[in-house]
């Protein structure tokens, strides 16, 4: 029977979009600085905010790998909007699938797969960031459910989400196993997102703070088993890795594009830039990196699609595409010469979206000890 | 049906791969290899010297045509005006005639149309023939088709050229499948093989930068369009001819369709075929900002501004201004193209101006094969510079 | 209403390239594409389908490969797809390819509306649509930009001219070839996609014997005009690359206008 590769086919679905709808507006929307609300309902429209989740649940039928082709390619057009996908996918919506009500499923995760809904997923604290054990926003159980008082930060969607997965702490005496996952609707009284903060890249993403003073919720509104919030969020951290060395491929893919079509069109005394064998080097560079990281994550996607362990799979994939996505973004700076400094060239743009990619899913120097680690330290 | 290749005989000299036109063959370890993609055209076996390429196909039988005469061209009339095309077809229609010792006929429907018979004989027409009723009044396929159908079955003619507008691109193939003939699409050349005696229809093809001569020798008449404005018309003032009528017997039932109204849309004061020249954007202007520029230009050099598919989608300039394929074609003295890659659908519209000019940053765009003047360079930057230059006197 | 849209894969030619040196076609890095005028009438038949119910089946002929393309239609919308694939089917003028096409449509058959894009940007001949209407003896309407309604023996369309448009009532069943101007063609739902590559995808196969023809009578063998000869254009154009920065390079190009009285 012959059939046609779903993978080729998405990826090309995507790209279309990318090349005809999202890169044209991409700087308009970077300048901007607002949330992408437009992109967002046509990415809904095509219904990738399911494509983690089976069909006869509201999603899209398909897996891991299609979902960080997906992520991959919307990063070649815009890393912020690419972000916001990635996120609406999995974190911001993965623990209301798995542990939600069937009225919150109807209520917020089918609209959300539509994307008329935007999801958000709070982990950091002033205080706490890698180092979960310190997650001080308190979730204490009465009889009608939960009261909260805290405070998130780096809360990506936060002034804009119409509902929160956030991580709580519902009993400190007993640290990481005293974590637990909560939804809250954005409406719920108590809880107030700041303005958003002024950022170096990915300008249009939304980071915010998000203030809980004694928010009450209902027992059901606590995602999973009591106790299981670590496990819940080891459950996924795999996946947050390796989606996160998709966008840092599609960073370089578009670096690199740019870099070739420049370096083809710049002439200097009497030829094209990319007659010059220090041109090349750079250019050459940045394809043996661009390769060796979608190696590394796709080998990785695999492994989470036949439901195998990979966490060092997926750090080395996160932070090896990561560090090449920001030699990309300086490279292509360089190649660019003064043009490269001017707002008027996407140049400038991977330079600074680059740095986003560092900090989501784990800090290299949280990562290099890890992978330090398991190969035998 | 299969072509393959005695690798013994194959000497490598690569004339199969050069030939055909599918990019079938491809040499392998020294010899040709015969790809997936061969479609056992033969091209191939007719440039082999080492005869070293066969064939399980038997040659198909000509059948005797001998009995087929005449040029017919298909006068186009909308609203009791003939189209310019149609007088540039009997322009190329005498040319063809001429070397098979054949006459020029021009098919006229319509409704109370009889008087632009004269023009069509002042144009090289022999003959028109003539088919007038009601029915015929707007255009509509099956009416025609019918009419066009009933004249070929009577007068048996050898060569039938239609215009390639949107009237033409509508009935010409309804009528080649209805009278059971090949059909040549927007040839851009036709002329007589001077040995077989066969129309050969020549047209851009294979996505680019290769023209296709097509031959069509198994049925008659050889129907072929062409594109407006590729012909030139070759009045022949004085000139005698004959009016033949055609009675019409139609029913509206058989027709299909009703014309509810016809409306025409102004044109914005352009008429692009008739420009002297014209200043040309694609992708790279960039915005229609970037085209202020290129007006600037235009009024500065005397001119009209176009653009391309691309230009026209993005809102940069609208669509009456559109040169290619689906656009217009022109042939100025003169076109400047700035920022445009030059695509086949693109230079298909303006092949015909007599100097082009190219401005591209990009050194592999197609545009620069066709340009008799190139700049690989910014047209943000050149095009100012010209205005000054012009300016200056 | 049962739509049977027609729909051709075809190289994206839109952004060709040739190299510098040979003058040759860059072949590497040229996507198969759905024609985009089809894409125009996918979006037609499917919006057709949103407001009047019913089925539509895309119809495609050509290599393997080409099922990309009806798994795309599927992931647009369409309930169905066929694709007509036999070696004998290569080599196909618009003569064969209308015949091939329209055996297919009966073997469907129950149609009340043809759908296809008016031309195919690798061919650009805009003659299927017409051939295979007069292979059915159905009426036909080209360059259609807008379907004002569809009653229940007829449907009202806009058919774009050169200097305008017209209105035209055309009886069903029909075919109407249209153009870009028709509508905004969705992207497909990535679900569908997913859906159209499984075993279980409502996607047909059909050869020669399936239609019911003989090889002779389709593709090369069954093809009324052939090309005989395939040359590179003749450009008699001087091709001088004038040098220097934007500043010379206009001053020098002012010049040779002058010398050749184009100013």
């Amino acid at each position: 029977m012959i059939r046609s590769n779903p993978e080729e086919l998405i990826r090309k679905s995507i790209a279309k979009f990318v090349d005809n709808e999202l890169i044209p507006s991409a700087q308009e929307i970077d300048e901007k600085g607002e949330f992408p609300m437009e992109m967002f309902q046509k990415i809904g429209k095509m219904g990738v905010f399911g494509i983690r989740y089976p069909k006869n649940k509201g999603g899209a039928g398909g897996n891991t790998t299609l979902y960080c082709i997906i992520c991959e390619e919307l990063a070649r057009g815009l890393m912020s909007v690419a972000a916001i996908t990635a996120m609406q996918c999995l974190m911001g919506t993965n623990f209301l699938f798995h542990f939600g009500t069937k009225e919150m499923h109807e209520k917020y995760f089918l609209p959300a797969m539509r994307g008329e809904k935007i999801s958000c997923f709070c982990l950091t604290e002033p205080e706490a960031g890698s180092d979960l054990g310190n997650v001080s926003t308190l979730a204490k159980k009465t009889d009608k459910g939960f009261v909260v008082n805290g405070m998130k930060t780096w809360v990506t969607n936060g002034p804009v989400a119409d509902f929160y997965t956030v991580l709580c702490q519902t009993d400190p005496a007993k640290k990481l196993r005293g974590l637990n996952f909560f939804f809250f609707p954005k409406d719920t009284p108590g809880l107030s997102a700041s303005k958003a903060f002024d950022l170096l890249g990915t300008r249009t993403t939304q980071i915010s703070e998000l203030a809980f003073n004694e928010v009450h919720i209902p027992h059901e509104y606590m995602l999973g088993q009591e106790g299981q919030g670590l496990n819940n969020l080891l459950s996924i951290l795999s996946e947050i890795r390796t989606m996160t060395a998709a966008l840092a491929i599609g960073l370089q893919r578009a670096a690199l594009d740019d870099s070739i079509r420049y370096a083809h069109e710049r002439a200097q005394f009497g030829r094209t830039i990319s007659k010059y064998q220090l041109i090349q080097a750079k250019i050459a560079n940045m394809a043996v990196n661009l390769e060796a990281s979608k190696l590394l994550t796709y080998k990785a996607t695999r492994m989470i699609d036949n439901k195998e362990e990979c966490l060092k799979e997926a750090s080395i994939a996160k932070y090896f595409a990561t560090e090449s996505a920001c030699k990309a973004g300086d490279e292509v700076t360089r190649i660019f010469g003064a043009y490269g400094y001017s707002m008027e060239y996407s140049a400038q743009r991977y330079y600074r979206d680059n740095r986003f990619l560092l900090y989501g899913g784990g800090t290299h120097e949280i990562l290099q000890p890890n992978i330090a680690r398991w190969v035998g330290l | 049906m299969t072509v393959w290749i005695e690798v013994d005989l194959c000497n490598g000299c690569q004339r199969c791969i050069k030939t055909c036109p599918y990019g079938a063959v491809e040499l392998r370890d020294g010899k040709a290899h015969i790809l997936d993609r061969c479609t056992s055209c033969g091209a191939c076996l007719e440039v082999c010297k080492q005869k070293a390429i066969f064939s399980d196909m038997e040659p198909k039988v000509i059948p005797d045509f001998s009995d087929r005469k005449g040029v017919w061209v298909f006068a186009e009339q909308r609203a009791g005006k003939l189209t310019s095309v149609s007088l540039e077809l009997l322009g190329k229609a005498q040319e063809l005639a001429a070397s098979l010792g054949q006459d020029v006929s021009a098919l006229l429907l319509g409704s109370k149309v009889s008087g632009l018979a004269k023009s069509l004989i002042n144009h090289g027409a022999d003959r028109v023939y003539l088919a007038e009723h009601r029915a015929l009044k707007d255009f509509r396929t099956l009416a025609y088709t019918k009419v066009i159908e009933e004249l070929v079955a009577r007068y048996r003619p050898n060569i039938l050229l239609m215009g390639a507008t949107h009237v033409g691109r509508d009935l010409a193939p309804r009528v080649s499948r209805r009278i059971g003939v090949g059909l040549t699409a927007d040839c851009t050349e036709l002329s007589i093989d001077p040995e077989e005696g066969i129309l050969l229809q020549t047209r851009p093809a294979f996505g680019g930068n290769v023209m296709a001569t097509i031959a069509n020798r198994y049925s008659r008449p050889q129907m072929a369009t062409v594109r407006p404005g590729v012909m030139e018309p070759r009045p022949t003032p004085g000139k005698k001819g004959r009016v033949i009528r055609h009675k019409v017997s139609l029913k509206e039932r058989e027709i299909g369709v009703k014309v509810l109204e016809v409306v025409k849309e102004k044109k914005k004061g352009v008429n692009l075929s008739e420009a002297k020249v014209i200043v040309a954007g694609g992708r790279g202007v960039g915005n229609a900002e970037g085209f202020r520029k290129l007006e600037k230009l235009a009024a500065a050099i005397g001119g009209e501004v176009a653009g391309t598919r691309v230009a026209v989608e993005e809102g940069w300039i609208p669509p009456e201004r559109q040169v290619g394929q689906t656009g217009q074609s022109v042939r100025p003295e003169l076109y400047i193209a700035c920022g445009i890659s030059g695509a086949i659908q693109h230079r298909a519209g303006m092949m015909n101006s007599r100097y082009v000019i190219a401005i591209n940053k990009d050194p592999r765009a197609p545009i620069f094969q066709v340009a008799d003047w190139s700049i690989v360079g910014d047209l943000h930057d050149v095009v100012p510079e010209m205005i000054k230059e012009l300016k200056k006197g | 209403m049962r739509i049977i849209v027609l729909v051709k894969q075809v190289p994206d030619t839109t952004e060709v390239k040739l190299d510098p040196k040979t003058g040759n076609l860059i072949r590497e890095g040229i996507e198969s594409i759905i024609n985009p005028d089809d894409r125009h009438a996918l979006e037609a038949a499917i919006s057709l389908k949103e407001k009047t119910g019913g089925k539509i089946i895309a119809l495609s002929m050509g290599p393997p490969q080409a099922v990309d393309a009806l798994s795309e239609a599927i992931g647009m919308g369409v309930d169905e797809g066929i694709l007509l694939t036999d070696r004998a089917f290569a080599g196909a003028d618009t003569w064969a390819t209308s015949f091939t096409l329209g055996k297919a449509v009966e073997k469907i058959g129950g149609f009340d509306l043809i759908l296809c894009g008016r031309q195919a940007i690798d061919g650009d001949t805009a003659q299927i649509g017409p051939q295979v209407a007069d292979y059915l003896k159905i009426p036909q309407v080209t360059y259609v930009f807008e379907i004002e309604a569809v009653r229940k023996k007829s449907i009202l369309v806009k058919r774009r001219m050169e200097d305008g448009y017209e209105r035209i009532q055309c009886e069903l069943p029909a075919l109407l070839t249209v153009i870009g101007e028709l509508n905004t063609p969705r992207y497909a739902m990535v679900g569908g996609l997913i859906d159209a590559c499984r075993e279980k995808a409502p996607i047909k196969l059909w050869n020669a014997a399936d239609i019911g023809v003989q090889t002779c009578d389709v593709g090369l063998e069954g093809s009324l005009t052939h090309v005989i000869r395939t040359f590179a254009p003749k450009s008699q154009r001087q091709g001088e690359m004038i040098e220097g920065d934007a500043e010379a390079a206009a001053k020098s190009l002012i010049g040779k206008l002058k010398e050749n009285s184009l100013i």
